[in-house]
């Protein structure tokens, strides 16, 4: 009896592991080709077909809708589209009036004068009107309003007492007609108009009031509106087409639906389904093979490198108060390795301005070289020699950068590098809101990952918010290294009122300069997102500037096999089929 | 503990010397890793390492399985990674057997007594001690622990009465009720909360975490067992003969459930290894580069289908382990069992 049982249970087990086994095997040795892309219905006719909703999806979700508290990249794609500015950026990074007919200039550069078009309507239906502009402004700019870019418009005349609660207005803001409204500056200011192309000081429904408050509907006079049930909170967003908008017969489609925290995984699965439009998450991995699908090659594009990554250091800490410690750490990082490991996406960054900036300078940078970091080492007393590892700093740096994301592999990485000149870290992983806090607080991270996104397309946007005296902060400071130089700050600030783009490419040059050799940072890579999309999207490619910005999209879609029948395909079945390693 | 007729029973069951063959194995490929590979288990190499467009390289006479996405030599990393796996399972087996034991132990014994005098200063240290751990003071838990046992000791043997004054506690009840709220949550569930709580993970809270919430199933069986053993014949007669509880326990319960507690044991090593991996899964496991079977199958989890063995490696090494010590656990279990014999 009990040697019956034990066989039994014995086979079981057996049977068990040798399942999990193969399960184990199956699932991930199954690289299943990819479903084919789904054509265009009218490939050849370029005429745009109106209908449908475009859905896309992120592993993130947008925080807040609200323009004047905007926060994170993914709410600005919605904003976008639901609030149109008075100017914006074209698709050749120009700027061109959108709301504004036109505009002059006057005091000699100091003050602009726009005049708005007539006619354009709210989603409320309300007409917009100068008075809004001015309204729209002064609730973006209130100090209860926790707008963390209102600094970005200290340039206005009567900003610093608006701010502070000294004056009720905004005095550098002025109606002067039914349509007319003019913004005086303190100064000529060559960063203003590409600021207010951004979406903090978008005009935005009279429902909105005087005031900033948390619980009002976002309403402007974009493209696309959101409807009352339009947000489910942490799952999607879908905005529907504002038919009174002022473009005659824009925008084509119907509707933008973002699918907020969806694994890339999941957004790959719903692509080949056809229940995604646009995959922008790739990972490496994904990437790699949708490339090497010729069906679907083509159908990639990387958007513009906006960002910059580096490896922050404190200057105000040992050992990263000595400037031959931060050059022997700009000279000792391969940044060719740190592109390898996701090269669908990375470029090496040398400097601190992503290639697509008007103003970068690729003649200027750090660059690698490891003779050079060791000489840097040794001139900083900390002489460290390479073939039998003696010398080098005495301590262990602690490297806070956050997990589950790309710095806990660059960070791999650099402690590699590091290592071959004598200098240890240990890497010390928290959440990405715990590293937040700590390296833009003073005194509280030695060295960190850090990254800049941009704002607007210009150099000023990187160097005076990273490496600017006036951009450190008591907390939440984004110079996060702490660094601070005089020399540096005159010259932003001559470049900053320089209006001849010569001269002001010549200054910024020169700011780079000191920047690259002084290195408060180690500059690493350039990100930038990959985006592959079903042919039958039109009208779209990645803006120059902007990440997903869809106004002008439309949808022409062939039947697929799957759609034909009209039954919606099973995709519970897909996965479970490409996970088991069942046939498609 | 394993006489001749058990260990006979134990060898003439094949699946109970696999499974003994495996953990073996695995402990060896663990103690030998530097010799399993001459490579660097966290040295990138960018020249052999990378494959066709930048992905990592497969299966190779250089890599026999394959480059992982740093290009670091995976069945390196798999050897070293055993090491951390293994120790932190091994480990939080021992701190969970001592609590369960010790738990289980007194609540048997004194289960269906009419309560057991504490006194106030074992009762307060108790208190003191929980705290303290929970704080992340081990070390002051411990000298806590020291100073409760000597004012029993001195309690005793200069017969300080103050010292034994303190309330009737059930402490068969008590520590029950605590271990069904313990056992309530489910346990992956509960380490990842606590995980996810930890500001920092690092083999230390790894080990303290698993440890401390390991311990409730050994409590209850070994509460059980102590059941049996209080009323057999020799128990009886040391109490009879005057002999004091802590001695009875120790002499005579102790070595009698120790077989129970050695199989309970070896199953729970298999479950440790799986919680140190979830938790590595998760990202809140140890920080990178150290190797463990669990941040290996973390860090390549994405790469499945481009790169499978990057979760092919990792996923069976923490297969065939908790395949091992379940076999083992449960030919133990077969041949130290008398009924069955």
């Amino acid at each position: 009896m009990r040697s019956i049982r034990r066989k039994g249970e014995a086979l079981a087990s057996l049977a068990l592991f040798v399942g999990a086994a193969s399960l184990l095997f199956n699932g991930a040795a199954c690289s299943g080709a990819l479903a084919p892309p789904i054509p265009a219905a009218h490939p050849d006719d370029p005429t745009p077909r109106r209908g449908g909703i475009l859905r896309l999806a992120s592993i993130g979700e947008a925080r807040r809708l609200d323009p004047a508290v905007l926060s994170d990249a993914l709410a600005a794609s919605a904003i976008r589209l639901m609030f149109d500015g008075l100017v914006d950026y074209d698709e050749e990074k120009r700027i061109v009036p959108v709301l504004a007919e036109r505009w002059e200039l006057a005091d000699e550069g100091a003050t602009y004068r726009f005049f708005l078009r007539q006619g354009i309507r709210f989603h409320d239906g309300e007409e917009l009107t100068a008075e809004d502009v001015r309204r729209s402004i002064e609730r973006a700019l209130h100090p209860r309003t926790p707008n963390p870019n209102a600094s970005l418009y200290d340039a206005l005349v009567g900003f610093d007492e608006y701010a502070t609660g000294a004056a009720p207005h905004l005095a550098g803001i002025t109606v002067e007609g039914r349509y007319v409204v003019s913004m005086r500056l303190k100064r000529p200011d060559a960063t203003f108009l590409p600021k207010l192309a951004l979406p903090p000081l978008r005009p935005v429904c009279r429902s909105a009031g005087e005031r900033y408050s948390d619980g009002w509907h976002p309403c402007g006079t974009g493209p696309f509106k959101l409807p009352l049930d339009g947000w489910a909170r942490g799952s999607s967003l879908t905005l529907v087409r504002h038919d009174g908008y002022f473009e005659r017969g824009l925008p084509y489609l119907d509707g933008v639906m973002w699918l907020y925290n969806m694994t890339q995984f999941t957004q790959r699965f719903k692509l080949e389904a056809g229940e995604l439009d646009i995959y922008r998450d790739a990972t490496q991995a994904e990437f790699s093979r949708f490339h090497a699908d010729p069906r679907w090659a083509s159908l990639g594009e990387a958007e513009a490198e906006t960002s910059v990554a580096g490896e922050g250091m404190n200057v105000r800490v040992a050992p990263f108060d000595n400037v031959e410690v931060r050059r022997a750490v700009a000279a000792a990082i391969d940044r060719d390795h740190y592109a390898a490991i996701k090269a669908s996406s990375l470029r090496p960054a040398y400097q601190p301005i992503p290639p697509s900036v008007p103003g970068y300078n690729p003649a200027i940078g750090q660059r690698h070289d490891h003779a050079a970091a060791l000489e840097h080492m040794r001139r900083a007393g900390f002489a460290y020699d390479p073939a039998t590892g003696k010398g080098g700093y005495p301590h262990v740096v602690t490297y806070w950068a956050y997990g589950n994301s790309l710095p806990e592999f660059t960070s791999q990485l650099l402690q590699q590098d590091l290592a071959t000149i004598g200098i240890r870290i240990r890497i010390h992983l928290v959440t990405f809101p715990a590293w937040l806090a700590a390296y833009k607080t003073p005194g509280k991270t030695q060295m960190h990952y850090a990254s800049q996104s941009q704002d607007f397309p210009d150099p000023s946007d990187f160097l005076e918010p990273l490496f600017s005296g006036k951009a450190i902060n008591a907390e939440d400071s984004n110079n996060s290294s702490f660094y601070a130089n005089p020399e540096l700050d005159e010259l932003l600030a001559k470049a900053r009122g320089e209006i001849d783009s010569t001269r002001r490419q010549r200054l910024y040059d020169e700011a780079t300069k000191i920047v690259c050799d002084d290195a408060p940072w180690a500059f690493t890579f350039y990100n930038h997102a990959y985006e592959i999309r079903q042919p039958y999207v039109r009208g779209y490619r990645p803006h120059p500037i902007f990440s997903m910005h869809v106004a002008r999209a439309w949808i022409d879609r062939a039947a697929s096999p799957s759609f034909a029948d009209g039954r919606t395909p099973p995709p519970l079945r897909r996965v479970l089929a490409s996970i088991i390693g069942g046939r498609r | 503990m394993l006489d001749a007729r058990a260990r006979s029973r134990f060898t003439r069951n094949r699946a109970a010397v696999v499974g003994a063959a495996i953990v073996v194995a695995l402990v060896a490929f663990a103690l030998l890793a530097p010799l399993v590979s001459s490579r660097d288990p966290l040295a990138s190499d960018f020249v052999h390492g990378v494959g066709p467009s930048m992905m990592p390289m497969g299966p190779s006479a250089l890599f026999p399985f394959g480059a992982d996405r740093l290009f670091r030599d995976e069945l390196t990393r798999l050897a070293y990674g055993a090491r951390l796996s293994l120790v932190i399972a091994f480990a939080a087996t021992a701190i969970a057997s001592t609590i369960g034991a010790t738990v289980g132990i007194l609540s048997g014994y004194y289960e269906g007594s009419d309560g057991v005098r504490v006194p106030w200063a074992v009762a307060l240290s108790l208190v003191a001690g929980v705290a303290l751990v929970i704080a992340g003071r081990p070390g002051s838990a411990a000298l806590i622990a020291a100073a409760a046992v000597a004012s029993r000791l001195v309690a005793h043997v200069a017969r300080v009465e103050w010292l034994k004054v303190g309330p009737r506690v059930n402490a068969d009840g008590a520590l029950m009720r605590l271990v069904d709220i313990g056992l309530s949550f489910p346990f992956l569930l509960l380490i990842i909360a606590i995980g996810a709580a930890l500001d920092e993970t690092s083999a230390r809270t790894i080990l303290v975490t698993l440890g401390l919430t390991g311990w409730l199933g050994t409590a209850r069986i070994v509460r059980a067992k102590t059941m049996q053993i209080r009323n057999l014949d020799f128990v009886m007669a040391s109490r009879a003969l005057g002999q004091r509880t802590p001695v009875i326990l120790l002499r005579h319960v102790l070595p009698n459930v120790a077989g129970p507690l050695v199989v309970i044991a070896t199953v729970s090593v298999a479950q440790m290894i799986i919680a140190e991996s979830v938790l590595s899964y998760l990202g809140a496991g140890i920080s990178p580069p150290t190797p463990t079977w669990g941040r290996m199958l973390f860090e390549g989890w994405d790469y499945i289908q481009a790169a499978p063995w990057l979760v092919i490696a990792p996923g069976g090494a923490i297969l065939l382990a908790v395949f091992g010590f379940n076999l083992l656990g449960e030919g133990l279990r077969d041949a130290l069992d008398p009924k069955e014999g």
